[in-house]
């Protein structure tokens, strides 16, 4: 294949004079190759690579030494206390509380998230639909909008005595006002509706080109066969983008993970809320550093770490069934 | 000869006339920027605007953040050695920063000299910027006061007298307040009390009855700290009976049902001052701009009448002078301007902010000032006969967190998901882990 195409490419070389010349100019070649393998590498991913030590390697580091301290950021000595900050997070209900108020607002979040996404894709997907550019382009607007200017806004519509959610609850007869700002539940569903309302429109353009992909013929020959366009979506859509809803599941999760700006602004504090009920692992980590412990803190970005690393452990076995399963099929 | 001069003198008036126009900086001292960070309105817009009239060569840089972020940043500016001009802090932070006195300017030092405008300032204000080795880290801006801004409509029709004075007189008490409030609340009309029985919008006497808890907290000598010239200072937030009774007065006033448990800064709570769902809010001096704000319509309704139990205040700042700041003689040149008691007083009539500089309050200017938004109250002198009763107080390093955690559990109680005696626990426990223990 190499050969065949390179001989097309210099003929005027093959017809030189001397064969030893083309010989020299081949190795010259060989070399230039070898090289840019070798040292130039190095050379185009420095730029990156010093970056990432700078900006991320070594903030790791350094968090991980001070994880070891009890370290008030002006002091200029800090007092080494072992593996005291990680026997405190441990025990410490209020980690623990961020951990559950973290996954309880991922799970609101993420699942009524994806059947939403893939239904609005099926709709964008009809090929009758008029406008598509249009359609497409708007659901990316909550993505570009600020997540505080988002986070203000849903922090006036779900205020207790005249936000706009509560009148309309009350317009349709359920008069009580639910106050979003301290009860736990409401308070989270308020938060996931945050982060549907931005990533929404973001996830169902991923599942719109996962769709686009589908071979049409699947669905041609589904209707010879008499499939409802519910079957259709059934047995020839859902299996077709199966990749894609793990790669979707995966990147929500990191960023639910992270969840920080939609809770910090609803509690109106770092805390997050009366009984701590906004309180999520970022926010926690934020607090700590803000009373001064950055020792403590950096020791909940380990446990955060690991958190990660365990549900990326169970993202990985998950992903490896279902392309197995694929394959197979 | 004589007349070439001449004409080259004239070509370089002209010349220079309209390049004196355009750049007097020219001639004047180099051109410098300030660098400021503040949050919210601690340096008003229109100060910056005057200081440019009289020092063009002076440009301001402000940057305003919200109030845990702006003292956050400034730490991490503080530790990459790359600092503001001029920073300002609250006084919420103020205990913190006096623990680190070497990351600052000392103004009591030439050229800044502080000792010589001590004397205009409150003392307990101007303690507030004494770092713990006795250095002056940061002079007073405004002082907060507080007083009682309420509805004398609201009052009428709910079977309470009106007037300034009368009203003054219903509470010399925080207990005779929260009578007060619960005559307020008997005389709530059927559909008022209805509303609230049925979970909808809570009519009531005060906006939300913890805010009680600051004020009472800052009328007494101690809070949740002791200087024992230590750095940090000593713990004694659970020892210190103040504490506690200021969080049971709090708490009765929250079970007594006279507050509508909407929350400072909310949006409720702007809709509730247009609305009239409450009749009164504990209001430091530079509340009664906000109010401005978020209520214009309201304008002429409200009235200022003095505080329960003696005078009050909540919030004030200082500015200071970074040590790594770069222009800290035109810095100091700005703050000694605009914190003289010459610009307080013009701030004081614009926005609100009442002055600390303790030489104006016998100033006819500022006693005889009126204000039509709040039915021509004499705001001048009501809020500086407030802020002349208080005694300094010893603001601690971890006091930020430590009346957040005590916020947290007043609200819990003010919405009953916890007892008085459960929630004091609760947050006595946190405050230990958060802070350490009190001695």
């Amino acid at each position: 294949m190499t050969n065949s195409a390179a001989k097309p490419l210099s003929p005027w070389k093959a017809s030189g004079p001397k064969k030893a010349k083309k010989r020299k100019a081949n190795s010259d070649d060989g070399s230039v190759v070898q090289s840019l393998n070798g040292g130039w590498g190095y050379l185009f991913t420095a730029p990156f690579v010093i970056m990432f030590l700078i900006f991320g390697l070594a903030p790791v580091i350094y968090s991980v030494y001070i994880a070891f301290f009890q370290w008030d950021p002006l002091d200029f000595t800090h007092v080494y206390i072992g593996l005291d900050n990680f026997v405190r997070v441990v025990q410490d209900e209020q980690f623990w509380l961020a951990v559950r108020n973290t996954f309880s607002i991922w799970a609101l979040s993420t699942f009524p998230q994806m059947v939403m996404a893939i239904a609005l894709a099926n709709v964008l997907r009809n090929p009758m639909l008029k406008f598509k550019t249009f359609w497409r382009t708007m659901l990316l607007v909550p993505n570009i909008t600020s997540v505080l200017a988002v986070a203000i806004v849903f922090g006036q519509l779900f205020s207790r005595d005249f936000g706009l959610v509560n009148l309309a609850r009350e317009y349709l007869g359920m008069s009580n006002h639910i106050n979003f700002v301290s009860e736990t539940i409401p308070g989270h569903i308020a938060i996931a509706t945050m982060i549907t309302w931005r990533w929404l429109g973001y996830n169902a353009l991923i599942f719109l080109a996962a769709m686009l992909a589908v071979p049409n013929e699947l669905y041609e020959a589904a209707s010879i066969d008499g499939a409802s366009s519910w079957r259709q979506f059934l047995y020839v859509t859902l299996p077709g983008i199966r990749n894609t809803i793990t790669f979707v599941l995966v990147v929500g999760t990191i960023g639910g993970l992270q969840v920080f700006a939609e809770p910090l602004t609803l509690a109106g504090g770092e805390s997050g809320g009366d009984s701590r009920q906004f309180s999520t692992l970022t926010l926690f980590l934020f607090e700590q550093a803000h009373m001064g412990n950055w020792g403590y803190a950096a020791t909940i970005g380990i446990m955060i770490t690991f958190i990660v690393l365990i549900i990326s452990g169970i993202n990985f076995v998950f992903t490896r069934r279902l392309g197995s399963g694929e394959n197979v099929q | 000869m004589k007349k070439l001069s001449a004409r080259i003198a004239g070509i370089a008036i002209a010349f220079a006339l309209p390049l004196s126009l355009v750049a007097p900086a020219s001639a004047a001292p180099a051109a410098v920027t300030l660098t400021v960070w503040t949050y919210g309105n601690v340096i008003e817009p229109q100060a910056i605007t005057d200081y440019k009239k009289l020092h063009p060569e002076i440009t301001i840089q402000l940057k305003k953040s919200g109030l845990d972020a702006h003292h956050q940043s400034l730490i991490t500016s503080f530790l990459a050695n790359k600092t503001p001009d001029i920073a300002a802090i609250e006084v919420s932070y103020s205990g913190y920063f006096r623990s680190y006195p070497q990351y600052f300017t000392d103004l009591r030092q030439a050229p800044y000299n502080s000792a010589s405008i001590e004397k205009n300032y409150l003392d307990w204000r101007w303690d507030q910027g004494v770092g713990y080795e006795g250095t002056v880290f940061g002079i007073p801006t405004d002082v907060g006061g507080m007083q009682v801004a309420y509805r004398p409509d609201l009052f009428k029709a709910h079977g309470l007298p009106s007037t300034r004075d009368a009203v003054g007189k219903l509470w010399p008490t925080w207990n005779a307040f929260i009578a007060t409030g619960q005559k307020y609340q008997k005389n709530l009309t059927k559909a008022e009390k209805t509303s609230c029985t049925k979970k909808k919008v809570c009519y009531g006497f005060i906006d939300n009855a913890g805010t009680i808890y600051n004020a009472v907290l800052n009328q007494g000598t101690k809070k949740y700290y002791e200087n024992d010239n230590t750095k940090d200072g000593k713990l004694v937030y659970g020892s210190n009976s103040q504490v506690k009774a200021a969080f049971q007065t709090t708490a009765t006033a929250l079970g007594s049902g006279i507050g509508t448990n909407i929350n400072s800064f909310t949006n409720d709570w702007n809709v509730g001052m247009n609305k009239g769902i409450f009749a009164t809010i504990l209001a430091p001096a530079w509340m009664m701009d906000y109010i401005k704000q978020q209520a214009p319509k309201t304008k002429g309704k409200w009235d200022i009448a003095s505080l329960p139990g003696g005078g009050g205040n909540l919030g004030g700042s200082q500015l200071s002078i970074p040590k790594s700041a770069v222009h800290k003689k035109e810095a100091w040149d700005f703050m000694s301007w605009y914190l003289s008691p010459e610009e307080q007083l013009s701030i004081f009539k614009q926005y609100g902010l009442f002055p600390s500089t303790s030489v104006l309050y016998n100033d006819p200017a500022l006693k005889d000032f009126k204000d039509p938004f709040f039915n021509n109250a004499p705001v001048g002198q009501i809020y500086g006969s407030s802020v002349q009763t208080l005694k300094p107080i010893y603001e601690g390093k971890k006091q930020r967190a430590i009346d957040n955690i005590i916020g947290q559990a007043l609200s819990r109680v003010g919405l009953k998901k916890q007892s008085a005696a459960s929630a004091w626990t609760q947050a006595m426990n946190e405050i230990k882990s958060a802070v350490g223990p009190s001695k």
